[in-house]
């Protein structure tokens, strides 16, 4: 199956809080701005043409929680995605920080979770 | 003689002139006899401290004798505590030094910080030099006397860098700057590993804890409280030491004062029925160990700072984390929590990278 790789480094060497509106001026490192400019529109696009997403998350100076949580776990809570077609699609890499990903398995799932009630 | 003095009316003017000059000497006469009594007995450091007082209009605080956050964190928070009491009413300080016989780091940043703030809001800040040598010789090498003659306006960030020899590296700020945070971890690992290197978990608990203070400061707006984050680069030991400092309201006051529209709202209560805990101590040990945070905050996306901080000291990120906030002290990796009898009003995070914690080289 082709992918299309999304680093998060090329987003942002210092990924930041999670909301825009907590961004320091001209940073534009949000969890947020990630899921909304980069994260969201690649992982539609990717269903569309039935391709695999894979999110390297190695090469930044370190994420805070709220970043992660923001970007991933809002695909659902804010975007309304589903949470199994997110987890058929996305695959990620993370060989710096390797429980990154528990993390954002967790966020995914916490959040699908929650969404049901 | 002139008529004029040989009159009636003069002789009476005259005479109440001249006493009343006498009173007024006299009055001084024994005032400065009572000071100069006073002085007897003291140092020359003791009596130039009271003269300043005297003249300048300062109140006095004086700094404990072991002048260390971590080893003497009740009498630094009274400290603190008296110091704050000044600054909110406005009030001109002289802070008293010359008893000091140990000092260190996390001290000298909270020293710092507050010293910006009077000076910020045009309120004198005035001080004498710990006698003690050693002590002298950290405050002065800590680059805190260069501050302490500059002029500070009221402004959103703050750079106080010394750069040569053993020195602090201070920045302040309001928002979560994690390109900054990143410039500080770089400078420190080239201290550390004589190579830039990066440090995830380091940067996590920077961000965490900018974020804690932008959110949860203030008690019903965001952005208001700076941060402050200080570097103290120990080159002959390959080490550093971070010290994080805000004073905003703390992690438990936070908690227990959220309005009743905030998602926040009685938190406290409903941690402390959830876990049968009656004391804060136990309490910041069961948010950080990550056993709360969903309740906490009534959102289960969020709460998830703290536990993010023990988790990156649980993979040797960093070592030695220590925490004071409000009511307690936290000596996190030697599971040491304590409650104090002294409140400190806000929230202060100590951690040290040494060439065993783990990093990221590129």
């Amino acid at each position: 199956m082709d992918s299309i790789v999304i680093k998060i480094r090329d987003f942002t060497k210092a990924p930041g809080p999670r909301y825009i509106k907590e961004e320091v001026r001209d940073a534009n490192n949000s969890g947020e701005r990630f899921r909304d400019s980069s994260l969201y529109p690649t992982l539609l696009k990717v269903i569309t043409e039935s391709k695999k997403l894979i999110i390297d998350l190695d090469g930044t100076e370190g994420y805070g929680t709220s970043f992660l949580e923001e970007s991933f776990g809002g695909l659902i809570r804010e975007k309304g995605m589903d949470y199994k077609i997110i987890k058929d699609t996305i695959e990620l890499i993370s060989k710096e920080e390797p429980y990154l990903i528990d993390d954002i398995n967790k966020y995914l799932s916490d959040a699908d979770g929650k969404s049901k009630g | 003689m002139k008529k004029l003095y040989t009159e009636h009316k003069f002789k009476r003017y005259n005479k109440r002139r001249a006493l009343k000059s006498l009173r007024r000497r006299l009055v001084f006469t024994y005032k400065h006899t009572a000071r100069n009594k006073s002085f007897l007995g003291k140092s020359w450091a003791d009596i130039r401290v009271e003269k300043e007082v005297e003249q300048g209009g300062y109140e006095k605080v004086t700094a404990p004798k072991n002048f260390t956050f971590i080893g003497n964190t009740e009498k630094v928070i009274r400290f603190i505590s008296r110091l704050r009491e000044h600054f909110d009413k406005k009030r001109k300080v002289f802070v008293v030094l010359n008893g000091v016989k140990s000092i260190s780091y996390d001290s000298i940043i909270v020293l710092l910080s507050i010293m910006v703030r009077f000076k910020s809001h045009n309120i004198k800040f005035n001080g004498d030099f710990p006698r003690d040598e050693t002590a002298n010789k950290i405050l002065t090498e800590s680059g805190f006397f260069e501050n302490l003659f500059k002029n500070f306006r009221e402004k959103d960030t703050y750079n106080l860098n010394k750069e040569d020899g053993n020195s602090i590296h201070t920045h302040a700020a309001k928002a979560v700057d994690s390109i900054l945070s990143a410039k500080v971890i770089g400078q420190a690992t080239k201290t550390v590993w004589n190579e830039k290197r990066r440090c995830q978990g380091i940067q996590r608990t920077m961000i965490e804890l900018m974020l804690n203070t932008n959110n949860h400061a203030t008690i019903d707006k965001e952005g208001e409280r700076h941060w402050w984050l200080s570097a103290n680069h120990i080159k002959e030991e390959n080490r550093v030491c971070f010290s994080f400092v805000d004073y905003g309201v703390g992690i438990f006051k936070s908690l227990n004062n959220k309005p009743s529209n905030s998602k926040f709202y009685k938190a406290m209560e409903k941690l402390k029925s959830l876990v049968g805990l009656s004391n804060n101590a136990g309490l910041l040990e069961s948010i950080l160990k990550g056993k709360l945070h969903e309740t906490v905050t009534g959102f289960y996306f969020r709460g998830k700072g703290l536990p993010g901080i023990y988790e990156a000291l649980g993979r040797n990120s960093f070592s030695n984390l220590y925490i004071i906030s409000n009511n307690v002290f936290a000596d996190v990796v030697n599971g040491n929590y304590v409650d104090l009898n002294n409140n400190f009003e806000g929230t202060f995070i100590y951690w040290e990278l040494n060439q065993t914690n783990i990093s990221c080289n590129g």
